[in-house]
C-alpha cells in the first residue's frame, strides 16, 4: 500500500542559485525500511525537512511539487498534524532531548496532543519497551551513553504513535555499538511492529544489511532507487555519486558476480559467496 | 625519520575531580615518525588520553615525556609548537571572522614573518580544499567544511605530532578519504600521526599500529594486523574488525589468514587460489 508519494518536488534556499531539490519522485510504501544516502550537498537532509514539515513551516523558499500521505497533502497540514504522522529523530541527540529525565522527555507528545493520564502512561509504556530503555525510564537523560540518547529520542517519536519515522543520520556520532544498538532497535520497530522507516545515513554497511531499498540522492536528484543488492552491484555509479560501497559488496564486484549471484551484503553472505569459490 | 622515542606516556592516571579515574596506569612509547590509531567504545578514555598528547590535561599520577622532557613542567603554548590538535568539534577551536584568519591564528602567535603565514595559510587551505572560501564567515560553511578549517589550521603549524580527534565524524565518503589522504601524506612527510576513529575500515587502511583503549586501560598495542586477528579482544570493548577482515576471520577453515586488511590483499588470494582450481575468470 502506498503510504507516502513525493511527486516533481523542488526546493530552492532564499538567496541560493542551485536548487537543493531537483524534480524528486519517490513513492513509499507501508512498511517499508528506506535507506536514503548520498554525499553531502546531495539534498538528503532538505527531502527530510520536506517530510517533517520544517518547510515549510519554519525554512522559506522556492517549494514546488507535491507530498502526499495517506492521499493527503502534507503541504496543506499544520506542524502538530504532521508530527503526529512523522515522527523525526537527528544526527545531535542533545540538540533533540529537551527533558531532564527519560520518562519526561517520552511523555512530551502525547501530553501536547492532549491525552488522558492514562494514555500517557501506556504510550510511555509502549514506547520505552520498544526501544528497549524500559530499565532507563527514571534515569535523568544527562547520564545516558550516546547509543540510550538515540533509542530515546526514537522512543519519544513513536510515543505520539507516527506512520513513518524518519531519521537523519542518527548513528553518525555513535561509536559501533552504539550504531548497532540503534540499527537492531529500528529493525524490530520495522519488521515486527510495521513501522515505516526513513533513514538517511552515510554508514552503508548497516543500510546494506538493514534496509530492504536504498535511494541515492546527488546534487539535488534521485540517481539511483532499488533493492540494496541491485544498488550495490553498481560500483561504477556507486563511485560517481561518492556513495562508500560496502567491503563485501566491493569484493563480490571485483570478482565479478554475473555468474555468481545473489550479490552478498553481510559477512555471513560473503563467506557462502566465497566458500562457493574455494570449494570447487 | 629516526625512530626515537618522541612521545612517551609513563603510568599515567588521571581523573576529572573527585570522579573515578579515566584513566589507569597508562603507559606507552610512541616514536618519531609512526602512525597510530587509538580506539576503543565511547567513554573508553581516548579523547582524555589525546588532550595528554599537547598539555591540555596533566597527569594526575605518571609522566608525560615529549622529546625526552617532562610535560608536567612545559607550557601548552610551548607544546603547541610541537603537538598540534584537531578537536572533534571544530566549532570548539573555531572564533575568527573569516577562514583566512582563522588558519593564520596559531601562525601569528608563532610570531612568524607576514609572507610566510601568507604563504602557509594559503598553502593549508589548499590541502584540504577550502582555498575558494578563504574569506567566509567560518559558521557560514557546513559542518564538514568547518573541521577542516580546524584541520588546515593545524596543518598550517607543520607540528612534528599531529593528534586528530574523530577527524572524518560528519564527512561523507569522499571527504573522509581526502581527510585520510591527507594524513597519509603527513605521516609520508615525516610527521608522527595519532588519529581516533570509529571506523574499523579507516584504521585498517590507514594506520601501522592501533591502541585499543577500554574502560581507561590499555587493552592492546600492536600492529593493526595483529590487534584485528584477535576479534575476541575487540569485542571485549564492543569493537569488530573491518568487514572484509571479518570474512576473512570467517573462513578459517579455508586457510584464508586471520589478518586480511583491505578488499584488494582478499581479492588477491581468492584469484590466486581461485586460478589454482580453475574457476576463477
Amino acid at each position: 500500500m502506498t503510504l507516502l508519494k513525493i511527486e516533481n518536488l523542488a526546493f530552492s534556499y532564499p538567496q541560493s542559485k542551485e536548487p537543493a531539490l531537483k524534480n524528486i519522485n519517490l513513492t513509499i510504501k507501508k512498511g517499508d525500511f528506506t535507506g536514503i544516502t548520498g554525499p553531502t550537498g546531495a539534498g538528503k537532509s532538505t527531502l527530510a525537512y520536506c517530510l517533517n514539515g520544517i518547510i515549510p513551516h519554519f525554512q522559506g523558499g522556492k517549494l514546488e511539487g507535491r507530498i502526499s500521505l495517506r492521499g493527503e497533502s502534507l503541504f496543506a497540514l499544520g506542524t502538530a498534524q504532521i508530527s503526529r504522522m512523522v515522527g523525526s529523530v537527528f544526527q545531535d541527540p542533545d540538540a533533540q532531548i529537551i527533558s531532564t529525565d527519560v520518562e519526561q522527555e517520552v511523555a512530551f507528545g502525547p501530553e501536547n496532543l492532549g491525552f488522558s493520564p492514562e494514555k500517557i502512561e501506556q504510550r510511555i509504556t509502549g514506547a520505552l519497551k520498544l526501544t528497549g530503555i524500559s530499565g532507563l525510564r527514571h534515569r535523568p537523560t544527562a547520564v545516558l551513553s550516546g547509543g540510550q540518547k538515540q533509542r530515546l529520542a526514537i522512543a519519544a517519536a513513536l510515543a505520539v504513535l507516527p506512520e513513518i519515522l524518519l531519521l537523519d543520520e542518527p548513528a553518525s556520532e555513535l561509536d559501533p555499538a552504539g550504531t548497532e544498538e540503534i540499527f537492531q532497535v529500528l529493525k524490530k520497530l520495522n519488521r515486527k511492529h510495521g513501522i515505516t522507516i526513513i533513514i538517511i545515513e552515510q554508514k552503508t554497511e548497516q543500510l546494506a544489511a538493514y534496509a530492504n531499498r536504498i535511494v541515492v540522492l546527488n546534487e539535488g536528484a534521485v540517481v539511483m532507487d532499488d533493492a540494496p543488492r541491485q544498488v550495490f552491484s553498481q560500483l561504477q555509479a556507486l563511485k560517481d555519486a561518492g556513495v562508500r560501497i560496502p567491503q563485501v559488496a566491493g569484493l563480490a564486484g571485483m570478482i565479478g558476480i554475473n555468474n555468481r549471484p545473489p550479490l552478498p551484503l553481510t559477512v555471513e553472505e560473503a563467506r557462502g559467496f566465497v566458500e562457493r569459490i574455494l570449494r570447487r | 625519520m629516526s625512530r626515537k622515542s618522541l612521545l612517551k606516556v609513563e603510568n599515567l592516571t588521571f581523573k576529572y575531580g573527585a570522579e573515578p579515574p579515566v584513566l589507569k596506569n597508562i603507559s606507552l612509547d610512541i616514536a618519531g615518525g609512526e602512525c597510530i590509531a587509538v580506539i576503543g567504545q565511547n567513554g573508553a578514555g581516548k579523547t582524555t588520553l589525546a588532550k595528554h598528547f599537547n598539555g591540555m590535561l596533566k597527569p594526575v599520577s605518571g609522566k608525560f615525556y615529549v622529546g625526552g622532557k617532562d610535560t608536567g613542567q612545559l607550557k601548552v603554548s610551548v607544546l603547541a609548537r610541537t603537538v598540534g590538535y584537531v578537536f572533534q568539534n571544530p566549532d570548539h577551536q573555531i572564533f575568527h571572522d573569516t577562514v583566512a584568519k582563522e588558519v593564520a591564528f596559531g601562525l601569528k602567535n608563532f610570531q612568524l614573518p607576514n609572507e610566510l603565514i601568507t604563504a602557509r595559510v594559503a598553502a593549508a587551505l589548499e590541502a584540504v580544499g577550502l582555498t575558494a572560501h578563504h574569506a567566509t564567515y567560518p559558521f557560514n560553511l557546513s559542518k564538514g567544511q568547518r573541521q577542516r578549517v580546524a584541520l588546515a589550521s593545524v596543518l598550517a603549524l607543520q607540528t612534528e605530532v599531529i593528534i586528530l580527534d574523530e577527524p572524518t565524524t560528519g564527512q561523507d565518503y569522499r571527504e573522509s578519504m581526502q581527510i585520510m589522504n591527507l594524513v597519509k601524506q603527513l605521516h609520508q612527510n615525516g610527521h608522527t600521526v595519532i588519529f581516533i576513529t570509529h571506523d574499523m575500515s579507516l584504521v585498517a587502511e590507514f594506520a601501522q599500529r592501533a591502541v585499543v583503549l577500554c574502560d581507561g586501560k590499555i587493552l592492546a598495542d600492536g600492529g593493526v594486523r595483529s590487534v584485528f586477528s584477535q576479534p575476541e579482544l575487540l569485542q571485549k570493548t564492543f569493537l569488530k574488525p573491518p568487514q572484509i577482515t571479518a570474512l576473512a576471520q570467517s573462513l578459517n577453515g579455508y586457510a584464508v589468514p586471520p589478518d586480511i586488511l583491505k578488499v584488494e590483499e582478499m581479492y588477491e588470494l581468492l584469484k590466486t587460489r581461485g586460478e589454482e582450481i580453475g574457476c576463477f575468470n
